[in-house]
């Protein structure tokens, strides 16, 4: 996938030992041939130009993990909730006398939950036995669901699934889509002065290891107001943007830009607004329509599903 | 509705009340009907934790201990046996390699996304001293560790499941144990319980535990050859104080004659050599907190 000479360049020292290896081996064969140009006179050789070495980037693959558990399928739902109702039927009976002192509140308030838990799994009690005292259960349930109201306002309910940012569209804040991976676009000019989506990428100075350059371009590119944390040393993808389709082609070096994940931990990025215009939290769905195609095909495997 | 019903699970066809039984089910030894067919539980919730291991840590444990090895590994060197196993004298012998067992000091497999450090059980194990002289003694950790682990002795129908089970005195030791005698309760957590019971661990014990600064740590001086660096297992200790902060004992604390402190083994398919700093690196995606000694 890389030639040799993109390699080289992240050692720090180039080793001269390739460059001797690249000439031919001393054989017979290659002596003979050797030796009968020698005899006439050399054809010029047009000046070879040679690729200069190959640049190599760094680019950060920010990462908000999820906040909250998958929304299980239809067909998830459907299974635990029959799992449910078989633990329900074959468990051991609860000891309710060893965790509740009878008569206390604590207790009337758990039968009574422990009720309505029955009624969801199994549904309203047999009709025989419910005829036989029919008066008395329908008074009974009718008390039961009033004080049931009252005692909503005690239980705290549940914090919403969806936040506010999923319902305004607001793709910068960190809280949307609280169940998925997101990860960040820069919308970033690039050497043409065209403004790209892209991850968020830099340079790699003299002697830097690829890891410190990815956090030093990251803050860079992102601002300093979060904490973010670079996950590991080794890189986990790389990406060779194609070359410009000019005769001069053979000129320009190579770039390679190498990922690496990291994740965020607090605060949010506040590009400088010279170089980046916008940055976006995505989903790798949401990535697709705005990264170029190559760009795409690069990174989508590299992405989480969920 | 309340909240109950509210968070209770989804039914794709409206729930109606079980058939009435016209023929009685079979009765087994203890007087409980048997069903016609192998019920076996499966899971009834998705579990978070689990979700966290699968969608993030896994992740990121692949790129943490992935280390590039671009050629095929050499073969592993042959050691001579004690012993010639071609001499007919000595042919029946136990013959180990020279130098001691070699499995600590195999290096790790090759990463790949199969072998990713992965919790497979969670086990916690307690001692109780004065069982020796009175195995009734043992009653109180025996539904302690019900009360926190949750399992039973085939549970849901497997048979894999052996819930609390009671571990005895493996040798005859003058003046401390004596062989075949009760000593202790040990439990195994496996899938979503162990989540479950690691959650609790790290959201409700650990921080509410005094002078507890962390799961104690040897310096980087500690050989990583070692059987314990290599065995893929992170034990650490929790104090007697620390078992009534379980929520699950919490709330009925005075039904316990007393607290008993316990050995948490995390127990996972890491191996080879450094395969404990692995673990280490997979339970702090999970919060637990490690410091030096």
């Amino acid at each position: 996938m890389l030639p040799r000479n993109a390699l080289s360049a992240c050692s720090r020292r180039t080793p001269t030992r390739l460059w001797a290896l690249s000439r031919p081996l001393a054989t017979e064969a290659a002596a003979t041939e050797a030796a009968k140009p020698s005899s006439s006179t050399l054809p010029p050789h047009p000046p070879k130009q040679r690729r200069p070495k190959p640049v190599i980037n760094t680019g950060i693959i920010l990462n908000r993990s999820p906040l909250i558990t998958r929304e299980p399928t239809l067909f998830e739902q459907a299974y635990h909730a029959y799992q449910a109702r078989i633990q329900r039927a074959l468990f051991n009976p609860f000891p309710d006398e060893f965790y509740f002192k009878p008569g206390t509140i604590l207790e009337e308030r758990f039968k009574k939950e422990e009720e309505e838990r029955e009624r969801e799994a199994f549904g309203p009690p047999r009709k025989a036995a419910a005829s036989k005292d029919s008066a008395f259960t329908e008074s009974e349930s009718k008390s039961a669901s009033e004080s049931s109201e009252n005692q909503s306002d005690n239980v705290d309910e549940p914090m919403p699934r969806v936040s506010e940012a999923d319902k305004k569209g607001d793709v910068r804040s960190l809280d949307r889509r609280m169940d998925r991976n997101l990860y960040l676009l820069v919308h970033a000019k690039d050497q043409k002065g065209k403004p790209r989506w892209r991850f968020p990428q830099g340079g790699r100075e003299h002697g830097e290891l690829l890891h410190e350059a990815a956090k030093r371009d990251l803050f860079a590119e992102c601002g300093d107001h979060m904490d973010a944390w670079i996950v590991s040393r080794n890189p986990i993808g790389v990406y060779e943007p194609p070359l410009p389709a000019d005769t001069e082609a053979e000129v320009i070096p190579k770039t390679y830009i190498f990922f690496y994940k990291a994740h965020i931990l607090a605060g949010q990025v506040q590009p400088d607004g010279k170089n980046i215009l916008d940055f976006a939290w995505l989903t790798k769905e949401e990535l697709e329509s705005r990264v170029d195609k190559e760009y795409w095909l690069a990174i989508k495997d590299i992405l989480s599903d969920f | 509705m309340s909240a109950t019903a509210v968070t209770a699970a989804r039914h794709l066809r409206p729930t109606k009340a079980a058939p009435r039984i016209l023929r009685p089910l079979p009765l087994s030894e203890k007087r409980l009907p048997v069903p016609h067919v192998n019920v076996i539980l499966r899971d009834t919730h998705s579990c978070r934790l689990a979700d966290h291991y699968y969608h993030t840590v896994r992740d990121d444990l692949m790129y943490m201990t992935y280390t590039h090895e671009p050629h095929p590994r050499k073969p592993p060197r042959k050691i001579r046996p004690t012993y010639d196993p071609n001499d007919p004298y000595t042919k029946h012998r136990f013959n180990p390699p020279i130098g001691g067992p070699t499995w600590s000091k195999q290096p790790p497999p090759p990463t790949t996304a199969e072998n990713v450090v992965k919790l497979e059980r969670i086990q916690l194990h307690c001692m109780v001293k004065e069982a020796i002289s009175s195995k009734s003694q043992l009653l109180g950790a025996i539904m302690a560790f019900r009360a926190i682990s949750g399992e039973s002795a085939g549970a849901g129908g497997r048979r894999t499941s052996e819930g609390v089970q009671i571990v005895r005195g493996k040798k005859q030791i003058g003046g401390w144990i004596r062989q075949g005698v009760p000593v202790g309760v040990k439990v195994d957590l496996k899938g979503p319980k162990m989540w479950d019971f690691l959650g609790i661990l790290v959201e409700c014990v650990l921080p509410r535990l005094r002078e507890f600064s962390g799961v104690p740590m040897e310096g980087p001086s500690v050989a990583l050859s070692t059987p314990a660096s290599a065995s893929g297992v992170v034990s650490f200790g929790l104090p007697p104080e620390a078992m009534a902060l379980f929520p699950q004992i919490e709330v009925n604390q005075d039904a316990y004659s007393r607290m008993y402190g316990m050995h948490i083994h995390f127990i996972t398919n890491a191996e080879g050599m450094g395969a404990r700093n692995r673990v280490r690196q997979l339970l702090s995606g999970f919060q637990i907190p490690f410091a030096r000694k």
